[in-house]
């Protein structure tokens, strides 16, 4: 097993290349670079010297072929030099800093609030099958696949922010408050709209997956033994039953963490969070290369790593998986 | 699975099709029936529905601007311009729903046949169309999405594209996966043994074994293209105005979200296209669930 697992993780390297190649040259066929906007800001200091326009061509490498461009990049990359953001004017490895804990923040409450949800719903749905509370779930599980994140957001916006008031519109801190307490408490009131949004619509998907797995699990041989033995039927159920249900669930949750990550570019996007997902939106809608190359290549990362650890869980969860 | 109920297909009068026992099975599903209905009526609501109603989507009013919902004439509301909400969003509609639709198709029609011949041939071309999905798949699908509709051009033809580029992978694994059990049945070797050629088997006796598979991807395709089309809409990057789709009808809407000139917040402009892209996709759901149990033969033969 240890062969495989040396295996898997060897093979990320090859894929995140082919990625970054991809995200490099689609990003340079993308109209607009660095200079461009330069040009745009300050008009006059070119219009009387094309020269300078040249001289900077030449000075940030923009003359040389994609190949070119891109081996500089990756060779400065691996190095740790991630080059600076032409938008903020600031290295990138600094705007990843301060945004990534915020975006991890936002994803983690999510992926939390969406277990804690779905968990229980699925359970119960699962051992009351064909009860009104299981068709009450699955109605509510096909009404959060459907709804699209960004609606959902601006209404929950109309309704809590605008209409009632109850919680702030956007944004991660109000300006002003002190206190660790209250700081605290103002994060608070900023997050729950976002990851409640964030883990709802995942919610819906992993209710269904808990459900068939565990219904599938409650019709095996070996759960009609333990109820034959005289097993109370709630040890069978928490015992024996759920055991071997979550085995695939846990899978689930590790390979949904890409999709977390997706979601947030819109829920940031809608709720002006300060995170990686609207930095990324801003970056591409903005022509900075750089910082929108990073990003991208941070979320490929947080996707190859996801389904790295699903993989690795479902072996080291079930017993009865071998690898060679 | 609730209310299903164990088919005769020993009936010596009644002589079942494979499709007659798909509908009957089918049509015991209500919520898939209902879904499939509301479907229809909403396609024809897009459709023959603004020949109905006194306005153009491009008509403007200035008396009339932000009218609420159920005001004379306008009966979901008016916008800034005093546009009818309800004729945009049949003509929204319109443009959300094709796009589901070709996308949908188009992606499909590509998975399909990766997955055919991935599947059929297995070897080197399998490894090789395979680990194209695997690298595909491991992709962050909506900020590339993103990138790209930037890189191309937003606008309805490259929206289509992008979500095709993006929506083939599911259909080619599944397509492969039953494609790979098919490949080892009697039949089909019967067909090789008699000098069947490769395409002849595939067109003949597989295509038609994975039919149902293609048919649920494909509706659950439509509503993955309409919402990921309403997103990028949304973003800015999709459909552009004046042409209205429900997705930027809502980022249009959101201008106005926290109320206008005059203090009042036109939620009707957030709430009518949000909603119908929901209904849409609600109901394209229940009818894929619905055709996933009728379609499986598996469960005809109980």
């Amino acid at each position: 097993m240890k062969k495989y697992l040396i295996r898997r993780l060897l093979e990320v390297i090859p894929i995140l290349l082919f990625i970054s190649i991809l995200i490099f040259v689609i990003l340079n066929a993308m109209p607009g670079d660095a200079l461009l906007q330069m040009r745009m800001e300050n008009p006059r200091a070119f219009a009387n010297d094309p020269a300078a326009l040249e001289k900077l061509r030449v000075h940030y490498g923009l003359d040389q072929p994609v190949y070119v461009r891109y081996g500089v990049w990756l060779g400065k990359m691996l190095q740790g030099d991630l080059g600076y953001s032409s938008t903020y004017r600031v290295p990138v490895l600094n705007l990843l800093q301060s945004r990534i804990p915020n975006t991890l923040l936002l994803t983690i409450t999510a992926w939390l609030i969406g277990l804690i949800v779905a968990l229980p719903i699925g359970i119960y749905s699962a051992i009351k099958k064909y009860s009104a509370f299981d068709f009450l779930a699955t109605g509510f599980a096909f009404v959060g696949i459907s709804l699209p994140h960004f609606w959902f957001a601006l209404m929950a916006i109309i309704v809590f922010s605008v209409q009632l008031g109850w919680l702030p519109i956007s944004g991660m801190s109000s300006y002003g408050v002190t206190g660790t307490w209250e700081i605290f408490i103002d994060r608070f009131r900023h997050l729950i709209l976002p990851a409640c949004i964030l883990g709802f619509v995942q919610v819906a998907y992993w209710v269904r997956y808990i459900r068939t797995s565990l219904i599938e699990v409650m019709n095996m041989d070996y759960i009609r033994t333990a109820y034959s033995k005289g097993i109370t039927r709630k040890k069978v159920i928490f015992k024996h039953a759920l055991k071997n249900a979550l085995i695939p669930i846990i899978t689930i949750l590790a390979l949904d963490i890409p999709y977390f990550f997706g979601g947030a570019v819109i829920v940031e996007t809608v709720f002006s969070w300060p995170g990686m997902g609207r930095l990324m939106y801003q970056a591409v809608l903005g022509s900075d290369h750089n910082l929108a190359i990073n990003c991208l290549i941070f979320l490929a990362l947080i996707t190859l790593l996801s389904n790295l650890m699903a993989d690795f869980l479902y072996a080291f969860v079930d017993p009865r998986i071998r690898y060679n | 699975m609730p209310g299903k109920k164990q088919i005769k297909t020993d009936d010596p009068v009644h002589i079942s099709t494979y499709w007659k026992l798909v509908w009957r099975q089918f049509s015991q599903h209500k919520l898939a029936l209902i879904g499939g209905v509301i479907f229809v009526f909403l396609i024809l609501f897009t459709i023959i529905g603004p020949y109905f109603v006194p306005h153009k989507y491009e008509d403007m009013n200035f008396m009339a601007i932000f009218a609420p919902p159920l005001t004379e004439q306008h009966p979901m509301g008016t916008n800034e311009l005093g546009q009818d909400t309800l004729v945009r969003v049949m003509y929204g509609g319109r443009i959300s729903l094709m796009v589901g639709f070709v996308a949908a198709g188009l992606s499909v029609s590509i998975g399909t046949t990766i997955g055919l011949l991935s599947g059929y041939f297995g070897g080197n071309v399998d490894r090789i169309l395979m680990r194209l999905v695997d690298v595909m798949l491991s992709i962050p699908m909506f900020p590339v999405l993103l990138t790209l509709t930037l890189v191309f051009g937003s606008g309805l033809r490259n929206v289509i594209l992008v979500l095709t580029l993006f929506g083939w992978m599911g259909v080619s694994r599944l397509v492969r996966g039953t494609v790979l059990s098919l490949r080892e049945t009697e039949y089909v070797m019967a067909a090789r043994a008699l000098g069947a050629k490769n395409s002849g088997i595939i067109m003949r006796h597989i295509f038609p074994n994975v039919l149902p598979i293609i048919i649920v991807s494909a509706t659950l395709n439509i509503s993955f293209a309409i919402l990921a089309e309403s997103s990028l809409s949304y973003l800015g990057l999709g459909i552009q105005p004046p042409t209205p789709s429900w997705g930027n009808m809502l980022q249009n809407s959101l201008n106005y979200m926290l109320g206008t000139a005059h203090g009042v917040s036109p939620w009707w402009l957030t709430f009518f296209p949000g909603f119908l892209i929901f209904l849409t996709v609600l109901n394209i759901n229940f009818l894929g669930d619905g055709l996933r149990d009728a379609l499986d033969p598996k469960v005809m033969k109980k």
